[in-house]
């Protein structure tokens, strides 16, 4: 084998994987030729591959389906297909996303998500005619569908096989992608619609499969509005051609567009017009992006016709008695005819960056518990999802370049401009927070006994108790207000103060300063399971005083250098710290050269970051593994006569080793979402640190 | 002669004498007498000669000290003299040679004896590790060479800063944090509600469907001796000057002064060691955690974060399939090869 074929990268390895588990073999072929030689058009597949043209064909369609692959712009002589690898990567992330839409809105909209998860960018109208057939489902699918749902252990690879053998029709050709796949998506729609979330991890993570009967959509009216709150939300957004390209020829259009319109078809030369070139193409791109994400006209517009109000965001009034208001929804809309209707055209997919907001809040809400306890982060939940709404993504990917300085001029130091709607206030909190929470705990009775007036502290305890229920808002609110005042004083600074607007404070979270603390937070917690304090002892005397030599790690740690020449060695050979021999002398002899030791925040989160793609590649092969053991087994307990009557035809052994099989497989399915977490902590949150 | 160093010897030690405290003493009964005298004093070692703004002075020494002095050969009352002046900054071996233009065998030698006649002591210098410093027996070094409170000859004392960093802990623990008892907050929850409803039924003498949704908050039972540490309201943060002379004002540390200095140094350590954390610029609180269980992350927590072969897993003899730490966690068999 040749050199570079020896080893393939981890991600590639990882996402190979992962896609032969939700797309089926064929496609995972396919995508393991082009996550091995890069972009590459149909033709060089086929010479790749040793598949036939039309099995490549299906594979690709597949792919282009679920955004797995970019392909060339539509019009090219040659289409050329690259691997999305950020999309790759998110098919294990899916049971994810279903699972934060549920949290936020309720099981409808996960189920909602989640198909369209599964069926890649839809037709609004598709996705209709997906719940609310005109006309019954062939009953071919629906065999199929009764073993899919019978079984959810294998239900991942029925999908992906039964999604190639259903679309025959998938004669691919460069030129009309986007509406192939939507149609093909409808073609397979019938199959699936039964099973929300049906993804592996959505079910096993969660320790439940999915229950059908919930959370099932009644009408055209209310999927619509479903599909609306979601859009306005961020959570879904509009498809578009421009999705499909990869972000080189995505940089070529939109850097061949700029040159015609504003350089007069003439690529500029000099320094300026060239810097003016690069903003312009970085303000189109994000103009592009923000376009998708736009509410079409056609939806926006029929929201102010809904009488009700019911989709408001607030969150924890949806979750506890959204259903009264769904059920009223449906009498209002249930009657309509099955018309075409405007909107019916949209195509419509999931966010891939709004999970990495929601993942984020997640963490900062765990951390806080840990931190700070319970009450506390119930606050900060109300904090961030309140700000989620605006949040698209966690960073701006194409920010504007620095503007060059003039000699002598300082750089600008003025804060950047905040959106006064992303400011928090107490009172917002107190209103928003859940009701039944005893706001009271985790603080210093005496803050209590300051905010009620009442009676005193004896011993730290209250001589007068106060009924936390009892709180009127303006008490309630400045409970509150010293629940912010911990999290701010809190080395995190989850959230820090920004402008007093009359007597109230008002808040921001600087989420870019949390997430590198936060990625530093991770690589300390690595560094500290692995090698117990010491290690990260240094590492934050590294991060702290810069480079150093062995001496001044020694003052810094006040320890003397046998203690901790072991740990730096060790730190070294698993590279999180760097080694540096700088000689004094011509010679360079190891005892005339200062050796210094230092430590790269953005070098150690590489490192860690590879690793966990590797961990968790790990782990799917050996969940592949484990399957491998009981394959037998598996497949007699998915036998259709035996689903549902497993008491009666396994033997206890057989049904043990079933149980065994099901609680190694959610424990390994288990491990691989946390690691996802600590991907999304370690790639998503922030882009490239340039410096420590 | 003795008379004079009686006289001399009465006074505090270390005192030193000026040609006025001398002739005060009205031992000697002229001037000349009076230099004769100091002069077979300072020859048999019992006065040291020294001079203070160009004016001569004397200091006394111990009878057994100067019995020792009387004992050295030249080279060694020579190097005694030059390690004797640079007093507790203390000198150099390779700067004694220097001056002293002996050689190192010589050298070497001298030192030695001197040291086998307890009068000078040697000491490895803290900021330069590899040089001896050499200084009179008596005198303590300073802090250049010794390093602050925390070092004993020449290294970090890990016990003392163990010891001391655990009390100054508890002490910056007490000024922020405060203990809150289980039961601080005993109140019977009123539920307005649930009181409103009750009314309401009584009057009507039906109970609305929607009055009876008031379903009583989850209250979870408290143990009144499950204390929990939370942070206090409005603290006083310390700073290293605070800590530092609450430490000095505790005298636990036995004759020495901690500087604000070397305290700010013990408590970056603290930081460091995750102990405190920074609030502002020079103030610090503890580190709290509100719950016990400590978990690190999804990849460590597996098998493969502190696997030792983990670099060489892949296809082949180590893998996924044959992993024993796998085995191991997961409670299964793995592969055998």
């Amino acid at each position: 084998m040749s050199y570079v074929q020896r080893e393939t990268p981890i991600l590639a390895d990882l996402c190979t994987s992962l896609v032969e588990d939700h797309v089926g073999e064929l496609a995972a072929r396919i995508f393991s030729v082009l996550a091995r030689l890069g972009r590459q058009t149909l033709a060089a597949i086929a010479r790749a591959s040793y598949l036939s043209a039309r099995q490549i064909r299906n594979g690709l369609s597949v792919l282009l389906q679920h955004n797995l692959v970019f392909h060339s712009p539509v019009g090219a002589p040659l289409v050329h297909y690259e691997i999305d690898w950020h999309y790759s990567y998110a098919l294990v992330r899916q049971g994810s996303i279903a699972k934060f839409v549920e949290e936020r809105f309720d099981k409808r909209a996960s189920n909602v998500v989640a198909n369209l998860l599964s069926l890649g960018p839809t037709r609004i109208g598709d996705l209709k005619e997906a719940y609310f057939p005109a006309h019954d489902a062939d009953s071919d699918d629906e065999s199929d569908d009764g073993t899919a749902n019978g079984s959810p252990l294998k239900k991942a690879k029925t999908n992906g096989v039964n999604g190639i053998s259903t679309k025959t029709n998938g004669d691919v050709n460069g030129d009309s992608h986007t509406d192939h796949h939507a149609t093909n998506g409808a073609t397979e729609l019938g199959a699936q619609r039964k099973h929300p979330a049906d993804d592996i991890p959505a079910e096993h993570v969660n320790g439940e499969p999915v229950a059908q009967d919930e959370g099932v959509i009644a009408s055209e009216k209310q999927l619509l509005d479903i599909v609306q709150l979601l859009m306005r939300e961020g959570w879904l957004m509009e498809a578009d051609q421009t999705q499909f390209l990869s972000p080189g020829d995505l940089h070529a259009m939109v850097q061949e567009t700029v040159i015609e319109e504003e350089h007069h078809g003439i690529a500029p030369t000099g320094t300026k017009a060239k810097d003016d070139m690069v903003r312009s193409i970085l303000r189109r791109k994000r103009k592009i992006r923000d376009g998708w994400l736009t509410v079409p006209a056609t939806l926006s517009s029929r929201k102010r016709q809904a009488p009700d109000s019911g989709h408001d965001r607030s969150t924890k009034r949806l979750k506890t008695n959204g259903g009264n208001e769904w059920s009223a929804n449906t009498s209002n809309g249930a009657s309509s005819q099955r018309e075409t209707s405007p909107e019916d055209d949209i195509p419509i997919r999931v966010n891939p960056e709004k999970v990495a907001v929601a993942m984020r809040s997640a963490q900062l809400v765990h951390l806080v518990e840990q931190r700070l306890g319970l009450v506390t982060a119930q606050v900060y939940q109300t904090i961030l999802w309140q700000l989620e709404r605006d949040l698209p993504r966690c960073f701006e990917e194409w920010p504007d370049p620095p503007l060059p300085l003039k000699p002598g001029e300082e750089p600008n130091v003025e804060p950047p401009w905040v959106d006064p709607e992303s400011l928090i206030t107490a009172r917002d909190i107190a209103k928003n927070l859940d009701r039944h929470l005893d706001v009271c705990a985790g603080l210093d009775p005496h803050t209590i006994v300051k905010i009620t007036g009442k009676g005193h502290v004896r011993g730290n305890v209250l001589t007068e108790p106060v009924d936390p229920y009892g709180l009127s808002l303006d008490e309630k609110t400045r409970v509150v207000d010293a629940h912010i005042h911990l999290l701010s004083e809190d080395p995190f600074h989850f959230v820090s103060w920004h402008s007093r607007a009359g007597t109230i404070s008002r808040w921001r979270v600087e989420f870019d300063e949390i997430s590198k603390a936060l990625i530093q937070y991770e690589i300390e917690n690595t560094v500290l399971a692995r090698q117990k304090g010491l290690g990260v002892k240094l590492i934050r005397a590294l991060k702290k005083k810069g480079r150093l030599d062995e001496r001044g790690a020694c003052n810094a740690m006040m320890m003397s250098a046998n203690d901790i020449r072991g740990t730096i060695n060790d730190l070294t050979v698993q590279g999180m710290i760097q080694t540096q021999e700088v000689p004094k002398v011509d010679r360079r002899e190891a005892k005339h050269s200062l050796h210094l030791i230092w430590y790269d925040r953005q070098r150690a989160r590489e490192k860690l970051l590879h690793d966990t793609y590797k961990g968790m590649l790990r782990i799917i092969q050996r969940i592949a593994f484990e399957r491998e053991k009981v394959q037998v087994l598996i497949s007699k307990a998915e036998r259709s006569d035996v689903v549902g009557n497993e008491e009666k035809w396994l033997s206890q052994s057989d049904l043990d080793e079933l149980k065994k099989w099901r609680e190694v497989q959610e424990k390994l399915f288990l491990q691989l979402t946390r690691e996802d977490e600590l991907v999304a902590t370690l790639r998503d949150f922030i882009g490239p640190l340039v410096s420590a | 002669m003795d008379l004079l160093y009686e006289k001399c010897a009465q006074r505090a030690a270390g005192t030193i004498f000026f040609q006025r405290d001398l002739q005060n003493m009205q031992v000697a009964e002229t001037l000349g007498e009076l230099t004769m005298l100091v002069g077979q004093l300072c020859a048999q070692h019992l006065l040291k000669l020294m001079t203070f703004d160009s004016e001569m002075c004397w200091k006394l020494r111990t009878r057994s000290e100067a019995d020792k002095l009387r004992r050295l050969n030249p080279d060694e009352r020579l190097l005694y003299h030059h390690i004797d002046q640079a007093q507790n900054e203390g000198i150099w071996s390779k700067a004694l040679r220097a001056r002293t233009n002996v050689t190192q065998q010589l050298l070497t030698k001298c030192l030695k004896s001197l040291e086998s006649k307890d009068l000078v002591q040697s000491v490895m210098s803290v900021k330069f590790p590899n040089r001896k410093m050499y200084l009179l027996k008596d005198l303590r070094p300073s802090e250049d060479i010794a390093g602050g409170p925390w070092q004993s000859e020449g290294d970090f004392d890990a016990a003392l800063i163990d010891t001391i960093s655990g009390v100054v802990a508890r002490y910056i623990e007490s000024e922020t944090c405060i203990k809150v008892p289980g039961n601080w907050n005993d109140y019977t929850p009123m539920d307005r509600a649930q009181a409103i409803a009750q009314k309401k039924a009584q009057v009507q003498g039906v109970r609305d469907i929607e009055d009876s949704l008031a379903v009583q908050p989850y209250k979870p039972p408290v143990d009144p001796t499950a204390v929990r540490v939370v942070h206090r309201n409005n603290p006083q943060y310390p700073t290293a000057g605070t800590v530092a002379s609450w430490l000095n004002a505790k005298e636990i540390l036995k004759d020495k002064h901690v500087r604000d200095d070397d305290m700010e140094q013990l408590l970056e350590m603290m930081v460091l060691d995750g102990r405190l954390e920074k609030i502002s610029g020079a103030t610090y609180r503890t580190v709290l955690m509100a719950s016990d269980t400590k978990t690190f992350n999804g990849f460590v927590d597996a098998p493969c974060g502190n696997c030792p072969v983990f670099d060489l897993c892949g296809e082949g003899a180590i893998s996924a399939r044959t992993c024993v730490y796998f085995g191991e966690w997961l409670a299964t068999e793995s592969e055998v090869i």
